[in-house]
């Protein structure tokens, strides 16, 4: 284990100055919501640490938590599978293919059993005795629970590994589970999106990578620094939303005005993500600046919420174009004509009753 | 039986790919491509509100993301009948140039670089001789001794911390490896610029879809506004930013992309005669010019070509039931008719059932089904799609554009025409369409600022936005040229609803299984003579499976 | 019809009136602002988001409503135990099987005079009959429904730590949007039962004459002397 390198022994061979080293520390900590205070612990940490071994696990997904990881733009992806990481297993990057690839996975879980990172991007179908994903012949079902077994910390990407995601909405035809209805004793850090913001999960790392230890976690096993608060909370045209302001048809002079989307069905209402502030792909935009709603991505079960542009999920049972209201307005009206016949009926029925109470 | 190999997981990939096959004397024999994941999409879509199913398609895959959404937003189009602004049309081109700019130099650096360039021998470059090397090939500025130096260094302590990451158990040092060690080390500098790279040109996506991946589109048009004197919507400096993309993507991809491919193709002509395969080639095409409607003035015309014959082009058509047909012969499925037939996704099903080997297991049964992907063909032809179908019906239909950027490519590396049927070919021909796109994306843009400095702005046709609006029962048909290659979806909607969603994906053309009748489809055929030098190393195989950039995920969905 | 002599009797204490009041005050609120906020009208389309902020207004209507609403209705859990009998909880919920297979014959026969007519002469009760407690007994849970997810809507836009203590109720029901969907659908049963509820007493109170409207104001009903 002695031939492993720290990571500032690695920032040192690779030419980068005691200064380079610390705006880096400094950085990272400001990545990972720290106090400027504690940034000393984090320098401490990276000085120290060897590189982290990591496996990334692909399941039933889309490879996009993938494509968003490489996005990251502070840190630079090169800059933590190269130096900060050792990413020693990920199909959809690594050089070796078939038995090699498998080889340095299990090599990994061996040498480093208690100690390395497991990522997983995907949902894992219990259908069909899990032969709905195979990988080398085996299921994901088993590889996730032999992986799970050694693994020192389990990171859920995107919402596939969190919640399920597409393939587990209705009727969910693989039995598409999330790693953490698997894994149940070990403690799963959940970063939802479809896909995750790039730079979230960047962070998630870092924040693993230099603490030791889990970021803090809300209700449902989301880090707090990227999901304690709403989409609405956070976005720019929430005051628009206050005023009632809202955009009533695409590309409207509303639309063009930037109104809020909240009758175009928007989520943010009721999603929690750092969409509105971290926004997508350093900074540029998130999909409430471009003018299409929300539609709520980082939620449970957010596919069977829809329709995603009407303001309301449709109630169960119900199809499209069944809203709540339009089964209330009909109940209304049959229940106004009920009463309107009861009251014909009555006064006809009844009219002596009536005439004697009147005495 | 002869020996079968076994390469699964087939890394470097989209999804979950398995290739079996058999050699004798060095070279493949036999060959087949199984897809070992599958989600069950098309009968998720079932019931869902119509205009919802580009989010849902899009999810297909993370890596080609956008092309579902494209062909989805057409689907629901074409089946109501709706006709999307012109700068819509204008917006989506411009989202797709972006998405294939960024997708074809992933796959070649980070996916397929690998096949070609030893990371190892990188170490024994003279970083002089690299930046000589460079410098001849291009004028991209990064290109110093001394940059090449500490790349070098970087990858060397990398190498010397034991700790391979990725590189892990690699084929290096694999006698199928021919650069010098400069090319070397230049490929693994650019591997890792072109990692920093492509996370800008998806910025396009971001600015008019709101993020990357899967970006937001929307039937009838784009979510976006344009309006130049507002700050909420695309405005001056959002378009400025756009065309600075587009302008860096160009630089990119003639200063670095095509030279490194070039220079790379120089040393593997030999790979211009291996990994041909089937001789079938077609697209969709797609780029309107002139309306989605008018197929004629795409960039990417449409057209098939059978037998290699560059002299006919054949028209396509997605809804003749006889053109486009799926079998699940050898796929896990069930059709009702039996799986003999073939049946047009407008009367496609999906019915997952599983009848392989119980997992582990060690050896598909190849004799019965073995794939989750289904088998397509057009008019019972097997066809290759991607890249190189898209360059050969350009060429073919007669595109001077094309011809010409070609020629000077064969003529460069001193191939004949033929050499482009081939593991070398498909992997050039992505190298020039991404050229041609780069160039495309500002004729485009251009168009788009003309639209909107003649008081164009409008990018929503939402006159059939309401589902009252929509007759009770309508079916569609949405094509696009996925990187990858044809793609199209099909969709019947009843009682507002959908009623049957079908994808056909690039993938699905070229992954699948067998047919009915036993014709192999493009992997299966391009794997047939390739040679093989170490079975327990098959660098040869990825060479031609990563050819054709696969993407499971998408071919099963 | 043979004549019949009525005497008073002090059904509806303060509290249950005051707190009937407040409560229909609320609800029509509630309901109103409610279903304004789940279908804004398009009510402007020009100005400026810093020169009106009504759609604020029309939620924060439906907040204080919603805080006045649940107060209110504590105040009436309190005088379930601390009333008179027409006031208690059992007059709600059959305290045992003989209460419940009374209720059930109660409602029966409201069903047969009342909604069917098949008799014609009414029965009398002192406080309200089983189809109505029942009634009574249904809107108070589905005021407690809206109250516990209204507050675990509230929560994350609010420091009050009163909304926070119903933060498990999103996950618990599968995320803020299905609180949402029902916590909207809930609605409607409140506009139905306010139908159904307001014509009935008008129809009691013409059909049997027994002060049944004014009974909730000053608390005093006729009840036919034995
Ligand atoms: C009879 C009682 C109530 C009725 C009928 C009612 C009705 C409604 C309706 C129809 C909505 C709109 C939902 C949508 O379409 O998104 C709503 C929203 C809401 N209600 Fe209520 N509600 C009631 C009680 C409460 C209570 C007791 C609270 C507790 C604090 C509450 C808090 C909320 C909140 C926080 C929202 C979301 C508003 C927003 O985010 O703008 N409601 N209510
Ligand atoms: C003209 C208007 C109304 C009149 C005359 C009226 C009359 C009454 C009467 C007489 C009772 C006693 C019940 C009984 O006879 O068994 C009662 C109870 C009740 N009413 Fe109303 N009501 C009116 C409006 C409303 C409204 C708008 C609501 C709210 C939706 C409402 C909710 C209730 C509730 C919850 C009770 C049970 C109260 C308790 O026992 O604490 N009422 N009402
Ligand atoms: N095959 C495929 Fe795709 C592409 N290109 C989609 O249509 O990759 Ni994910
Ligand atoms: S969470 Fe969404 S983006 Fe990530 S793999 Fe799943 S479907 Fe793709
Ligand atoms: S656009 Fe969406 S998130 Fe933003 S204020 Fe409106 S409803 Fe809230
Ligand atoms: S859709 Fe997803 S990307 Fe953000 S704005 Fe909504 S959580
Ligand atoms: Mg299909």
């Amino acid at each position: 284990m002695s031939e492993r390198l720290t990571i500032w022994e690695q920032a040192r061979t690779l030419g980068h100055s005691r200064r380079d080293f610390l705006q880096f520390c400094a950085w990272l900590a400001a990545a990972a919501g720290i106090e400027a205070s504690q940034v000393g612990q984090v320098v401490q940490a990276l000085e120290t640490k060897p590189r982290i071994p990591v496996v990334w696990f692909h399941f039933q997904e889309c490879t996009c938590c993938s494509e968003s990881f490489i996005r990251s733009s502070h840190p630079i992806v090169s800059d933590i599978i190269l130096d900060k990481i050792s990413l020693d297993y990920t199909e959809t990057l690594q050089a070796a293919a078939g038995h090699a690839a498998e080889a340095a996975l299990h090599e990994t879980m061996k040498k480093y059993h208690g100690e390395y990172l497991m990522l997983v991007e995907g949902s894992v179908p219990t259908g069909a005795d899990g032969a709905y994903c195979c990988i080398a012949g085996r299921t994901a079902l088993d590889t996730v629970k032999e992986a799970a077994e050694g693994a020192k910390a389990i990171v859920a990407w995107g919402s596939c590994a969190s919640n399920g995601c597409i393939q587990a909405a209705s009727p969910n035809p693989t039995g598409a589970t999330p790693v953490h209805e698997i894994i149940t004793n070990k403690p799963v850090i959940k970063v939802p999106g479809c896909p995750p913001i790039g730079e979230v999960m960047a962070a998630t790392i870092v924040h693993l990578l230099t603490f030791d230890t889990i970021p803090q976690l809300d209700r449902v096993g989301r880090p707090m620094a990227f999901y304690s608060r709403r989409v609405h909370d956070t976005c720019y045209r929430r005051p628009n939303y206050d005023a009632g302001l809202f955009v009533e048809s695409w590309d409207d002079e509303n639309a063009r005005k930037g109104f809020c989307l909240y009758k175009m069905g928007c989520r943010g209402p009721v999603t929690y993500n750092a969409c509105g502030v971290t926004k997508w792909n350093g900074g540029v935009s998130f999909p409430i600046q471009s003018g299409h709603g929300c539609i709520g991505c980082s939620e449970e079960n957010f596919w069977d919420n829809g329709p995603f542009y009407n303001h309301l999920t449709n109630l169960p049972g119900f199809s499209i174009e069944t809203t709540a209201d339009k089964i209330g307005v009909a109940a209304g009206v049959v229940t106004a004509a009920g009463l309107v016949g009861h009251a014909v009926l009555t006064s006809i029925r009844k009219r002596d009753v009536i005439n004697e109470t009147k005495k | 039986m002869a020996n079968r190999i076994v390469i699964d997981p087939i890394t470097r990939i989209e999804g979950h790919l398995r290739i079996e096959i058999e050699v004798r004397d060095g070279r493949v024999t036999d060959a087949y491509s199984s897809g070992t994941m599958v989600r069950g999409f098309e009968l998720i879509l079932k019931g869902r509100d119509p205009r919802d199913a580009w989010a849902f398609t899009e999810r297909a895959c993370g890596v080609c993301t956008t092309v579902h959404a494209l062909a989805s937003v057409r689907t629901v189009e074409d089946a109501l009948g709706i006709q999307v602004p012109a700068n819509a049309e204008l917006i989506r081109n411009l989202m797709f140039c972006a998405q294939y700019l960024q997708d074809h130099v992933v796959h070649f650096y980070h996916l397929h670089a690998l096949d070609w360039v030893d990371i190892v021998s990188a170490l024994k470059a003279d970083p002089k001789k690299t930046s000589e090397l460079a410098q001849s090939l291009s004028n991209w500025p990064k290109s110093s001794p001394g940059y090449f130096s500490d790349v070098q260094t970087r990858i060397r302590t990398f190498v010397e911390s034991g700790q391979l990451g990725i590189f892990a158990n690699g084929y290096w040092g694999h006698s199928a490896y021919k650069l010098p060690a400069e090319a070397n080390l230049m490929g693994v500098a650019h591997y890792l610029e072109a990692l920093e790279w492509q996370k800008e040109i998806v910025k396009v996506h971001t600015i008019f879809g709101g993020k990357n991946p899967h970006p937001n589109y929307l039937v009838g048009g784009v979510p976006c506004s344009l309006n130049i004197n507002e700050v909420n919507a695309i405005n001056a400096e959002r378009l400025a930013h756009v065309g600075q993309l587009f302008q860096q993507a160009q630089t990119f991809v003639e200063q670095v992309y095509l030279p490194d491919l070039m220079a790379i193709a120089s040393f593997y002509k030999d790979w211009g005669a291996i990994g041909g395969g089937l001789s079938n080639y077609m697209t969709y095409g797609d780029l309107p010019t002139a309306g989605y409607g008018d197929p004629s003035k795409f960039k990417f015309p449409r057209g098939v070509i059978l037998d290699r014959n560059l002299n006919e082009v054949l028209p396509v058509d997605g809804k003749d039931p006889m053109q486009v047909q799926e079998y699940v012969a050898h796929s896990w499925y069930d059709y009702a008719e039996g799986n003999a037939v073939g049946k047009h996704p407008w009367d496609g099903e999906t019915k997952l059932h599983y009848t392989g080997p119980k997992p582990p297991y060690e050896q598909l049964e190849v004799e019965q089904k073995y794939s989750w992907i289904k088998t397509p063909r057009w008019k019972g032809h097997a066809m290759e799609v991607g890249p190189l179908a898209r360059v050969l019906v350009a060429y073919a239909s007669g595109s001077a554009e094309v011809q010409e950027l070609v020629g000077g490519a064969l003529k460069q590396l001193d191939v004949p025409v033929a050499a482009l049927f081939s593991t070398l070919g498909r992997t050039a021909a992505r190298g020039l369409e991404t050229k041609l796109i780069a160039g495309w994306a500002h004729e485009f843009y251009n168009q788009l600022l003309t639209n909107i400095k003649t008081g164009d702005t409008r990018t929503a046709n939402t006159t059939m936005w309401e589902p009252s609006t929509w007759p009770a029962e309508a079916r569609g048909v949405g094509m696009t040229e996925a990187p990858r290659g044809a793609l199209a979806h099909w969709i019947v909607i009843r009682d507002r609803k959908i009623d049957n969603y079908q994808l056909v994906v690039p993938s699905t053309w070229n992954a699948s299984p067998r047919d009915n009748e036993g014709q192999m489809s493009a992997y299966e055929s391009a794997l047939i003579g390739t040679p093989v030098a170490n079975v327990e190393q098959p660098v040869e195989v990825l060479r031609t499976i990563h050819s054709f950039d696969p993407c499971i995920a998408c071919a099963v969905h | 019809m043979a004549e019949a002599t009525y005497e008073r009797v002090y059904v509806w204490q303060a509290p249950v009136r005051m707190y009937h009041w407040i409560n229909a005050c609320c609800i029509f609120v509630l309901v109103a602002t409610g279903l304004v906020i789940g279908r804004p009208p398009a009510l402007m389309s020009a100005g400026e988001a810093s020169d009106s902020h009504w759609f604020g207004w029309v939620r924060f209507l439906h907040f204080s409503a919603a805080f006045l609403m649940s107060f209110a209705f504590l105040v009436r859990v309190y005088w379930m135990f601390a009333g008179n009998q027409y006031s208690r909880w059992d007059a709600f919920i059959p305290r045992n099987w003989t209460r419940l297979k009374t209720q059930w014959r109660e409602m029966v026969n409201v069903l047969r005079i009342d909604i069917l007519q098949l008799e014609k002469e009414p029965i009398d009760y002192v406080g309200h009959n089983g189809l109505a407690a029942f009634s009574y007994f249904g809107i108070f849970l589905a005021t407690i429904f809206q109250i516990i997810t209204g507050a675990a809507l509230y929560a994350p836009m609010s420091t009050f730590w009163l909304p926070g203590l119903f933060s498990w109720v999103p996950p618990l029901m599968g995320g803020e949007a299905i609180v949402r969907m029902w916590h909207h659908a809930f609605t409607w049963i409140f506009i139905l039962f306010t139908m159904i509820h307001v014509y009935l007493s008008i129809f009691h109170d013409m059909t049997e004459g027994r002060g049944e409207i004014s009974s909730i104001v000053n608390g005093v009903r006729f009840v036919e002397r034995k």
